[in-house]
């Protein structure tokens, strides 16, 4: 039966299949934490843990691109390093979790349940976008700071019960035992807690501080 | 006239072509013009189409949804507050488009049969919105091009937002089915024409649809693949050129994608393009793989006929017989499967009993029941 069940999955495609579910999944995770420039960096740092982005703009300033595309290449590429880190770290706490596959089948399972966080990430950072194109638009800084704190909030509970139902249905999915599923699903809700303790998410008072200050500096420009 | 099948189908395609062909020069020609009953004869034409095998026995039925175009182009053209300002070229065009099929559905008779098992109102539902949405994107795309604004980024926002975020998670892929335009000219369309298509896809790629463990519903092996390679390739490279090239404002990105799915789709056979290599597609799959309902299918009460294979039926050739007891994370729940199965009780809403009992059996003992494939495999 093993056999057979194996054949079913023996593609041609099957070693890029494996491949691509680490790195895709991977990229999309890590690149919003890059993606910011010289005007949104600091809502960058107060929406997503600041060390992270940190740890990429110092990776940006390693290399001088005068090309707008290359730099935003590199400026993804940077993003998308500290992400696959990231991963590969998380992926090694699921490896122990687990317990019956290999490092990489852990590694692929952690990269592909963490999609709906890698949608999250891009949608926070359409709404970064959106605050920061609305600086100069007569809105009330009242306004702002509530759509700043309410939009991500909503966005990031929505993705983190995705997240725990990908996990859930994943582990299921791949066969692993009840007991070992909810151990899964603690090293997620782990995993969350961590990622907010290191900041992600934006409060008013952060919101009602950062704000103003890019506002002031909109106006100079 | 007697109107067979065949000329049933050739009747509104024909219409539909010159639609389309009228809708492309009156948007992106200086004309700058677009003849709302075209709209109309988009309407009329899919769900005929996507109907066909129910409507073509009753071919007067059909001519009353073709008097749709023809009266709202003769109201627009008679209409204070846009006669006039037509081109009367495009205004008979469109008014032809829509009075030929009419004219000859209403004095033509059929033989046809009608199926012995009647629509299920799931599919004519589905059929009613995929022609609407076709509609209103045919619509918001062309006051775009017209007026040059972008009240589409709107429609985007919102089907994007949708079927990336929120639909997959709990009915997979299903806006594949009910709401994509480009899988509407497709199932409407493209099926029921039969020139060669130029392009054939490698065995390797066709291969993934039965492999990848998203088209497989039941326990994987954890080594397995879960997506098809060339659909993880299909997603990237879009939203990576967005990011790189700072596209997410421009006004031709997303149409550029849009037309060039349907240009690609005319040189593929039916819906290989979704299946394999579309980038929304990708995006839903990827989303979708644990989604929380889905079509049930009893294998206990299965009778190995095959009307449903893949390649006749399912939009992405989900080998139905390969399935545990539930239709895979890729199923786009267009319920083809369901209304092609000629027996009761197979493919259905809810797991039946005699399954459940099968199942609950299966998690007792520990033993797996082989599936039909595996055993002549074996």
């Amino acid at each position: 039966m093993a056999e057979i069940a194996d054949k079913r999955y023996t593609t041609p495609l099957a070693k890029w299949s494996r491949l691509l579910e680490i790195f895709i999944p991977g990229y999309m995770f890590g690149k919003a934490w890059g993606i910011a420039n010289e005007h949104t960096v600091d809502l960058y740092r107060v929406i997503f843990p600041s060390f992270l982005i940190n740890i990429a703009e110092y990776m940006k300033t390693l290399v001088d691109i005068s090309s707008p595309s290359l730099a935003r290449f590199y400026a993804t590429s940077a993003g998308a390093l500290v992400g696959f880190g990231g991963i590969f770290i998380l992926g090694l706490v699921m490896h122990f979790v687990l317990g019956d596959r290999k490092y990489i089948d852990s590694l692929r399972f952690t990269s592909i349940t963490l999609i709906p966080l890698a949608v999250m990430h891009g949608t926070l950072t359409q709404v970064t976008n959106t605050i920061f194109e609305s600086l100069g638009g007569g809105e009330t800084i009242e306004m702002l700071t509530k759509a700043a704190v309410d939009s991500p909030r909503s966005q990031i509970n929505m993705f983190c019960v995705f997240y725990m139902l990908a996990l859930w249905m994943m582990a299921k999915r791949t066969g692993v035992s009840g007991k070992r599923r909810w151990f899964v699903l603690l090293t997620g809700v782990g995993f969350l807690v961590a990622y907010f303790a290191m900041g992600l998410g934006i409060t008013t008072m952060e919101a009602a501080e950062i704000l103003p200050k890019m506002m002031a500096a909109q106006g100079q420009h | 006239m007697m109107i067979a099948k065949d000329t049933f189908v050739k009747i509104n395609k024909w219409a539909l072509i010159v639609a389309i062909f009228a809708y492309l020069i009156g948007v992106f020609s200086p004309l700058k013009y677009l003849q709302p009953g075209l709209l109309f004869v988009f309407f009329a034409g899919f769900l005929c189409l996507l109907n066909k095998d129910y409507l073509a026995p009753k071919p007067r039925a059909a001519a009353h949804l073709w008097m749709m175009p023809v009266v709202v182009t003769i109201f627009t053209a008679v209409s204070p507050l846009t006669g006039g300002n037509g081109n009367p070229l495009l205004f008979l065009v469109t008014l032809l488009c829509g009075l030929i099929p009419c004219i000859m559905l209403v004095t033509g008779s059929s033989e046809v049969k009608m199926p012995k098992r009647p629509r299920l109102k799931i599919i004519v539902v589905r059929t009613i919105v995929q022609s609407s949405v076709f509609v209103i994107w045919a619509s918001v795309t062309s006051y775009a091009f017209i007026k040059g604004t972008r009240p589409d980024l709107l429609f985007w926002a919102a089907f994007h937002v949708s079927t990336v975020s929120i639909f997959p998670v709990f009915f997979g892929r299903v806006l594949c089915s009910w709401v994509c335009p480009n899988a509407t000219l497709q199932d409407g369309l493209l099926k029921n024409m039969t020139y060669k298509r130029p392009i054939k896809l490698h065995k390797a790629i066709e291969a993934q649809s039965s492999s990848c463990a998203m088209n497989i519903s039941g326990k994987a092996d954890a080594r397995a693949p879960l997506f098809p390679a060339t659909l993880l390739l299909a997603w990237f490279p879009v939203f990576f050129a967005e990011t790189i090239f700072d596209l997410t404002q421009a006004t031709w990105w997303p149409m550029v994608f849009i037309y060039g799915l349907m240009f690609f789709s005319i040189l593929m056979p039916w819906r290989k393009l979704c299946t394999y290599f579309c980038f929304l597609s990708s995006y839903r799959g990827i989303n979708c793989h644990n989604s929380l309902w889905r079509i049930r299918y009893n294998r206990s009460q299965c009778k190995q006929c095959k009307v449903c294979s893949a390649e006749k039926v399912c939009p992405f050739f989900i080998d139905i017989r390969n399935q545990d007891n539930e239709m895979p994370g890729t199923c786009c729940l267009c319920f083809s499967c369901m209304e092609a199965c000629p027996f009761e009780g197979v493919i259905t809403f809810k797991r039946n009993p005699a399954e459940k009992a099968r199942l609950t059996l299966e998690a007792k003992t520990g033993i797996i029941e082989a599936k039909p494939e595996e055993t002549k495999a074996a």
